[in-house]
């Protein structure tokens, strides 16, 4: 990850839901799980939007799965996160904790 | 519409602007989320949810495909394809005065039959070069025709629906006759089934 350069909201939901999802995941699979963990109901085009900029960047890779009937005979494409995607996501956490830090007595108030 | 496949129109639509790379895996994933949705509860639920979701997935995946190579490429293909198609309007209306001579109001007449079939014949040339190439086009046509009605570069006077029907009818044409026929790019994936 270049210094100065962050993830977006989306990437970084993303990142997190295919960490989660150790191993490899197809596109519906992480719009269900972002789905579950946050209640954000997102397009499978922003995942795959997403995806495909992230997979640009080097912080995931994507491999073809088989082609199924249930699928209109179509492959999956799975993802998982690269050690650059982890470093990414890294650096994102320290970013978003510095930047919190002494805040939390705040937010009680509002 | 059989009972389990999804909606044809939602699949074309989708088709049409999501890039190649993710195209299948997403067309895919669509597909297998529809059908357990029709399993689960309706098919006119797992209905709405597929055209939820592929309007929603619309002006992503067509931003994602303006930034790409693929666009460049299609929008070059196009502009390939519309210069061979001034050129043989050129052709067609010097052939025309030459052998027919057309009064004016013959001319009013032709032009209209030359512009579409032209269209029709671009729209499915670009349709089996390149996927997504006929938009380009329909778009320059439409950007033509548009210029010409300001410039009023018809010097008989017409109704206004005349004008209007190269507006429109045009770029229908450059999209429609493709899909009508069948024609497409080598490599491009059957409509779902």
């Amino acid at each position: 990850m270049k210094r100065g350069e962050l993830l977006g909201p989306l990437e970084h939901i993303i990142l997190l839901a295919l960490a989660h999802l150790d191993g490899g995941a197809h596109g519906m699979i992480v719009r269900r799980e972002i789905e579950e963990r946050t209640g954000r109901n997102i397009s499978i085009g922003a995942v795959y939007a997403t995806l495909e900029r992230l997979e640009a960047k080097g912080y995931v890779s994507s491999f073809a799965g088989e082609p199924t009937p249930e699928r209109g005979g179509r492959a999956k494409r799975l993802f998982r996160v690269e050690a650059a995607g982890k470093r990414a996501l890294k650096v994102s956490e320290q970013t978003i904790r510095s930047m919190t830090a002494g805040l939390k007595g705040r937010w009680e108030s509002i | 519409m059989r009972r389990n496949s999804p909606p044809a129109l939602a699949c074309w639509l989708l088709e049409s602007v999501v890039p190649a790379p993710y195209r299948e895996a997403m067309l895919g994933d669509l597909i297998e989320e529809y059908s357990l949705r029709v399993e689960s509860t309706s098919p006119s639920t797992a209905s709405r949810w597929f055209w939820s979701q592929a309007c929603r997935s619309v002006p992503s995946m067509a931003w994602s495909w303006l930034r790409s190579r693929d666009c460049l490429m299609s929008m070059s293909i196009a502009l390939g394809v519309y210069i061979v198609m001034e050129m043989s309007q050129l052709a067609a209306n010097l052939t025309i005065a030459r052998l027919v001579a057309p009064e004016p109001k013959t001319d009013v007449v032709l032009a209209p039959v030359v512009f579409l079939t032209r269209c029709a014949i671009g729209g499915c040339v670009a349709a089996r070069i390149r996927r997504g190439a006929a938009i380009f086009l329909a778009l320059m046509i439409m950007i033509t025709a548009a210029v010409s009605i300001d410039l009023r570069l018809c010097t008989i006077p017409v109704p206004w629906w005349y004008s209007l029907g190269f507006f429109s009818l045009g770029p229908l044409a450059v999209v429609t006759v493709p899909v009508v026929f069948g024609v497409r790019a080598p490599g491009a994936a059957e409509p779902v089934k």
